[in-house]
């Protein structure tokens, strides 16, 4: 299989606390985005993070995921909305770590029902790259249900 | 103190020739973005973003603020980060790298000092330890004379 290498670059100036930066996609060239610590720590995000990028990360290769195992136990996809939500805590000793990944999926999709989609969503799980990358510090949990 | 962060993709069709969109997210910053597996898993990404992509985002920003917060505590703040990440996927088998390299222009610090530094940010930012199942997380550093 042929290596795949994907590149971004970041621009950074000042400190954590007063500091600013630019986060861009080299290799796609689709986003240039500001990023600095009230956006990634306080409740109101105006501004991108790492742990938003990563919530992207996870929600893209988990629906690629989901989209290859129902189609595999037979089922054909309409549409897959996959919403996931990235935790970044304090843990005691620990410092800062990302301690959750929570993916949310509806589906729509013929010749699978509930039951069935709870267990390819979990195959998908276990599939998904991303998923068992983040493992190393954070739990990761899904659930799904087929759209009515 | 807990900080979610929340994204959301819509998925259609099948793998090989459905194809997704970042719809959008928390901070509203970006998207839609389009993702497809033919623009992931190409040399080529043909303009759109992939989970890959995004990691590599994740990891440069996650490794800037970390380092520039230790500088600064150190009493040196920088002054500038360029940092970029590189993140090598391999079909069928995962992400198998992740290459930071920076180079920085911080007043009043010696070489030592800064690569101490640089390498206590790739260990311990949170990203890095989220990834720590990456075989290979490596870093070039640089500092700017």
């Amino acid at each position: 299989m042929p290596r795949v290498v994907r590149q971004a670059a970041v621009a950074w100036e000042g400190s954590l606390s007063r500091g600013t930066g630019t986060a861009t996609a080299t290799s796609s060239g689709t986003f240039v985005l500001p990023i600095d610590l009230p956006s990634r720590i306080t409740d109101k995000p105006g501004k991108t993070s790492p742990e938003e990028l990563l919530a992207a990360a996870h929600a893209g290769c988990y629906s690629t995921s989901l989209a290859g195992e129902i189609a595999r136990a037979g089922g054909t996809v309409q549409s897959l909305d996959v919403m996931c939500t990235i935790t970044l805590d304090e843990v005691e000793g620990k410092g800062h770590l990302i301690v959750s990944s929570e993916l949310d999926v509806r589906a729509r999709a013929e010749g699978i029902d509930q039951a069935g989609l709870e267990q390819v969503a979990r195959k998908a799980d276990e599939g998904c790259t991303f998923s068992a990358l983040i493992r190393a510090s954070a739990s990761v949990s899904v659930r799904a249900e087929i759209a009515s | 103190m807990a900080a979610e962060r929340r994204a959301s993709v819509t998925w259609k069709g099948d793998l090989r020739s459905g194809s997704g969109t970042i719809d959008e997210v928390g901070s509203g910053a970006f998207g839609p973005l389009d993702v497809s597996w033919d623009a992931r898993s190409d040399e080529s990404p043909g303009g759109k973003t992939s989970p890959e992509e995004l990691i590599a985002a994740a990891h440069a920003s996650c490794f800037s603020m970390a380092l520039a917060n230790g500088l600064a505590k150190a009493g040196n703040p920088p002054e500038r980060l360029e940092t970029s990440a590189v993140v090598t996927f391999v079909p069928g088998t995962g992400i198998t790298k992740s290459a930071l390299s920076v180079k920085a222009a911080v007043p009043g610090l010696d070489a030592e000092g800064f690569h101490a530094a640089a390498e206590d940010a790739r260990k311990n930012c949170p990203v890095s330890q989220a990834l720590a199942g990456v075989p290979e997380i490596t870093l070039d550093a640089s500092l700017d004379s």
